[in-house]
């Protein structure tokens, strides 16, 4: 009776672990990847709608300012974002977490 | 022939006064129809001896006939009001400097005026519901071109804009584990909805000027004038716009036969000269001559206005747009 309990409370732990380490070093960093290509892309977007805020001249900016009440959090956060990044292979590499 | 009729042509040769005239056409043959001038240079107030503002108003003495002369500054300030008033809704004050320093500087950009512009004439057109026709008087070709040319233009820069937008969304729900709200949503998205409605705006602006959009050139009896129009002519097609006709304007009279004089000679050489270009468009360019203007003594007004308009062999009926 006692060794089932401690058979069941081990294997618990054991669950506990695994689930841990499989969404620690498989799922999150999926995710985390994801989200970072998201990220990416909506920059990418950004930087399409705001060109002139980094002094490259839209012949479309007089529309896209329609979209600034709607991308209020987004945008200062991007310019900041923009002006100030590490390189490349940093940002592509930040979910291995080294 | 269609509710929407456009003059253009070089700067100077009385692009103004002709689509005034052929306005003036219209209402005496019983069509409601507005005058919009959207040449930054605003001279139909002049023709009509008549200020206008940015809103439709009734010409004195001219049963049926509107004008209204579109100003880009005008307008450029109600589109950044509008903007501003959407922030105020949205976005906490601490946030609204540094919009509002994009916002600026995306209103003076060079193409500012002329994005201003060519939403106001769109939205002209597209509100045109009281009138039976609707004359536009174009700012010189260069700006003009351009301006038709924005619609294809805009809507492929938006569809990119969109489809970014939508693939950003995508994986931004993906990235979602579990049961965690994703941090945007496809559904309901404000950017997506807004560019959505820019799109239709620029669909419906090109299919207004293919399909219920009249073109028509204004031209001087010079070589100058004459190779402006050619290029004008090549250019419009390239944006699948024809051109409906040709008005030549500012033609010099004949002397009488027997006269002798210095003047008389000037004016004899002159006609020579200007025959010889009028020949040349007939024969070069594709769109028919639809009237010869000869230049009048003084400034074209009031019931000269009615003379020239006599002169335009411009049909004058309207069938009601079939793009909306």
């Amino acid at each position: 009776m006692e060794l089932a309990d401690r058979i069941e409370r081990f294997r618990r732990t054991l669950r506990v672990w695994a689930r841990g380490l499989y969404h620690g070093m498989i799922t999150h960093p999926a995710y985390e990847k994801i989200e970072k290509e998201a990220e990416d892309i909506e920059d990418a977007f950004m930087l399409a709608c705001f060109p002139d805020a980094f002094g490259i001249p839209s012949p479309v900016s007089y529309y896209t300012a329609e979209l600034l009440p709607y991308l209020e959090d987004t945008f200062e956060a991007w310019e900041r974002r923009l002006w100030d990044r590490d390189s490349y292979i940093e940002r592509k590499g930040q979910q291995y977490h080294f | 022939m269609e509710p929407f009729v456009f003059f253009g042509g070089k700067g100077g040769v009385g692009k103004t006064t002709v689509s005034c005239a052929y306005g003036v056409k219209s209402a005496q043959a019983g069509l409601d129809t507005l005058v919009v001038s959207t040449d930054p240079a605003h001279s139909v107030s002049d023709v009509f001896d008549q200020s206008f503002s940015d809103e439709p108003e009734s010409v004195d003495g001219i049963a049926g006939l509107d004008a209204m002369e579109v100003d880009p500054e005008t307008e450029t300030q109600r589109h950044l009001d509008s903007i501003r008033n959407d922030l105020s809704e949205q976005v906490s004050a601490a946030m609204v400097n540094e919009i509002n320093y994009q916002l600026e500087m995306a209103h003076q950009t060079p193409g500012a005026y002329e994005s201003a512009l060519f939403d106001r004439f769109v939205d002209v057109m597209r509100n045109a519901d009281p009138y039976d026709r609707v004359v536009f008087d174009t700012a010189p070709t260069g700006n003009t071109l351009r301006l038709l040319g924005l619609p294809e233009f805009l809507e492929g820069w938006i569809d990119r804009l969109i489809h970014k937008r939508k693939k950003s969304i995508d994986l931004f729900e993906k990235a979602a584990i579990g049961s965690n709200e994703p941090r945007r949503m496809m559904e309901g998205d404000p950017v997506l909805e807004r560019l959505q409605e820019r799109k239709e705006f620029f669909e419906f602006a090109g299919e207004a000027l293919q399909t219920d959009a009249a073109f028509f050139i204004v031209l001087n009896p010079d070589q100058l004038s004459v190779n402006e129009t050619r290029r004008a002519i090549s250019d419009m097609a390239e944006r699948d716009l024809a051109v409906r006709g040709l008005v030549a304007n500012k033609l010099t009279p004949e002397p009488e036969p027997e006269a002798d004089g210095r003047g008389a000679r000037y004016l004899r050489d002159r006609v020579a000269t200007e025959t010889e270009r009028l020949q040349e468009v007939r024969e070069t360019l594709d769109p028919p001559l639809v009237a010869e203007i000869t230049t009048r003594t003084a400034e074209v007004k009031g019931d000269l206005l009615t003379d020239v308009a006599a002169e335009l062999a411009i049909e004058t009926t309207s069938e009601p747009p079939q793009s909306f």
